[in-house]
């Protein structure tokens, strides 16, 4: 018996008893699409975490620290992070860039605005790699000397101290003079304080390449500049504070930040830098467990969904052993006028299969309908679950459709099967006798 | 003469319960080819026993059943299915046709299992409908037509593939008298047609005189054997 054939009289006996085929298709897509709908609010809620979580800095960087010696555990390795530290996590693979950083404190001043902000520095060239992007003006290069690039939230850092209220300052970021210095206090004007002399800080002139997109927390408040600068910066601040002091020559840095090529290798990374004796943190180690717990709960929403399509699938064993009732006679017609017990069972396999197929796509549609509404809705339900109304409640990916139908094919098969075992089993004669 | 089929000591008996009915005790017999024979027996004879075991469809209990050389009591299921769709064609007395299906969708049902194609299969069941006297009423349910047009389709459906043998169990059982002689003369004329050998089994003996011997069963033994010299022909 050929295949044409076979799926023609297989829809052919579906399509007689429609009403029947009917009610069976649905109670799969039910199923499916009820499996569907739980999952993707897992799904959803997975994306949600990532979301939540990349807006407090990107997923892909390491931040390394210096390892706390342990004095009872002497034979830990040395935690220092200079050179050689930066090499040997330029040479992990799947390292994108690597930059240092340095970090100070200083006032920004233009007019009467000032706003005292932290001053990153950071390698000029590793920016782009560590996703930096700006709304205006360029990153910083190599040759900048007191260049500094804006985070994007910049603008709303600047005050006027002698107003009382705060209004929105109006400056321009690209066009505007700035100056920075050490001096905290630049501004106020405390009038020489408690007898505590203070350090003659020197005011520096500075030119600004460029704004920053406004982006996560990281950076939308910071003030960035070439690593090499912040390092003279610092050494004149010391010598500002005590004129005595003299820079080490061997400069360590602070942290350290890794730049990992893709999510998936953040962990690996992470761990080697452990291995090389550092502390190292990463946004991955939040979102990990909260992957887990989005994990968790979509095994138990799939469980629930999973529950009525298993009620589908027995429909679809009774369908079946209904309709060998009904046409147990027609069987042994077959069986007597030529066909094979293989040709009966490949008849019912395929169509108790088919309704499987018909039922699971039909379910891939609905759930797309009842997703769509659940994020339609979601802004309402969103605030009140706190997932931010930004990303979506429920999320079908691509791999799920296919994955739906096939499974329930699958299901539509073993239902099929026993009923087929059972239609195989039929003797001829007793079915032709059977009225 | 060539023996077509073989029948070697063939018993059969039925467990009912604790009770065993000997449905066939004995049997010897030869069936030539092209032979029209016709068991003739009461009811409870053995003489449907007999019928469906040369059709692969029941084993016997002992003996042997020898078609063109094959063995049919040793074959398994699927080799009797593909010796009932080389060698076999059925007639039934209740017609069995499949009411769902039109005449014409029927007829090319044993087609579809030996994987005929479509086009060819549905020209085949055609010509075979109109051999039978249905050419207009290709696309009827078997509903929409009488006892005697639904055992046209029977036929039709037992002779399209061309078998060797064809079967026939009490083919006329639930017909009128008029009707009988219609059916029985479309069955005998058409197996003479095709050089095919011709088994109907009845109880009926104005139907066996249609036939080249005529087997006499009685309680599943062969009573005694007939010849039938005057059966050519048509009877009127």
């Amino acid at each position: 018996m050929s295949n044409i054939d076979l799926v023609r009289m297989g829809i052919k006996n579906l399509w007689r008893r429609k009403l029947r085929t009917f009610l069976t298709v649905l109670g799969v897509m039910i199923g499916t699409s009820s499996i569907v709908v739980m999952l993707s609010l897992g799904f959803g809620l997975s994306e949600s975490f990532t979301e939540q979580i990349s807006q407090w800095g990107s997923l892909t960087t390491i931040n390394v620290y210096k390892r706390w010696q342990d004095p009872s555990m002497p034979k830990q390795k040395e935690s220092k992070l200079d050179e050689t530290a930066v090499l040997a996590f330029k040479a992990i693979p799947n390292v994108e860039a690597v930059s240092p950083t340095l970090e100070t404190y200083g006032t920004i001043k233009t007019g009467r605005y000032v706003a005292n902000v932290p001053i990153k520095g950071i390698v000029p060239e590793a920016m782009e790699a560590f996703g930096f992007e700006v709304q205006e003006g360029r990153l910083l290069n190599d040759n900048d000397e007191l260049t500094i690039l804006f985070g994007g939230g910049m603008s709303n850092n600047f005050y006027d101290p002698k107003s009382r209220v705060w209004r929105e300052p109006k400056i321009d970021l690209m066009k505007d003079r700035f100056t920075f210095t050490f001096d905290q206090d630049m501004g106020y004007n405390y009038g020489g304080g408690m007898g505590n002399e203070k350090p003659n800080y020197k005011e520096y002139k500075i030119k600004v390449a460029g704004v920053l997109t406004e982006g996560n927390w990281e950076t939308n408040y910071g003030v960035y500049m070439p690593l090499r600068e912040v390092q003279k910066l610092m050494v004149e601040k010391a010598k500002a504070e005590d004129p005595k002091s003299r820079p080490s020559k061997e400069t360590e840095y602070e942290q350290i930040n890794v730049k990992v090529n893709d999510m998936k290798n953040v962990q690996a990374v992470q761990d080697a830098i452990k291995d090389l004796g550092h502390e190292a943190y990463s946004l991955n180690d939040q979102l990990e467990s909260m992957k887990k717990t989005a994990g968790t709960i979509q095994m138990v929403l799939g469980g629930i969904g999973a529950v009525s399509l298993i009620v589908a699938a027995i429909g679809i064993t009774n369908t079946m052993v209904m309709s060998i009732y009904e046409r147990t006679k027609e069987i042994g017609v077959m069986k007597v006028i030529g066909a094979s017990i293989k040709d009966i069972k490949r008849l019912f396999l395929l169509e108790s299969t088919m309704i499987g197929i018909i039922g699971g796509v039909f379910g891939v549609a609905l759930s797309y309908i009842l997703s769509f509404f659940v994020n339609k809705f979601s802004g309402v339900f969103g605030d009140f679950l706190g997932t931010g109304g930004e990303s979506k409640i429920s999320i079908i990916p691509i791999w799920l459709i296919f994955a739906a139908t096939a499974f329930s094919a699958l299901i539509g098969i073993l239902s099929g099967y026993f009923p087929a075992k059972r239609a195989m089993n039929l003797s001829a004669l007793e079915a032709i006798r059977t009225e | 003469m060539d023996d077509l089929i073989v029948l070697k000591n063939l018993r059969k008996i039925y467990k009912m319960g604790d009770e065993k009915i000997v449905a066939l005790d004995d049997i010897n017999l030869n069936i030539g080819k092209e032979e029209f024979l016709c068991l003739l027996g009461t009811s409870g004879s053995g003489k449907s026993t007999l019928l469906n075991m040369m059709a692969g469809l029941e084993k016997p209990t002992r003996g042997e059943i020898i078609v063109n050389k094959l063995h049919l009591e040793r074959m398994n299921e699927k080799d009797l299915t593909n010796y009932r769709q080389r060698y076999i064609g059925f007639v039934f007395q209740s017609y069995n046709l499949i009411s769902t299906l039109s005449a014409l969708e029927n007829v090319s049902l044993g087609l579809i299992f030996k994987g005929i194609p479509k086009s060819k299969r549905e020209k085949m069941a055609k010509t075979m409908l109109i051999n039978v006297g249905l050419g207009n009423r290709l696309h009827h349910k078997p509903s929409e037509m009488s006892g005697g047009q639904q055992q046209r389709v029977s036929i039709a459906r037992a002779f399209v593939g061309d078998p060797s043998i064809v079967f026939a169990d009490e083919p006329t059982g639930n017909l009128d008298t008029k009707t009988t002689f219609e059916i029985m003369n479309l069955i005998t004329s058409m197996a003479k047609e095709s050089n095919q050998t011709l088994i109907i089994v009845t109880h009926d003996t104005e139907i066996s005189v249609y036939a080249n011997r005529i087997v006499y069963m009685r309680d599943g033994n062969i009573e005694k054997i007939v010849a039938n010299e005057k059966a050519e022909g048509e009877v009127v």
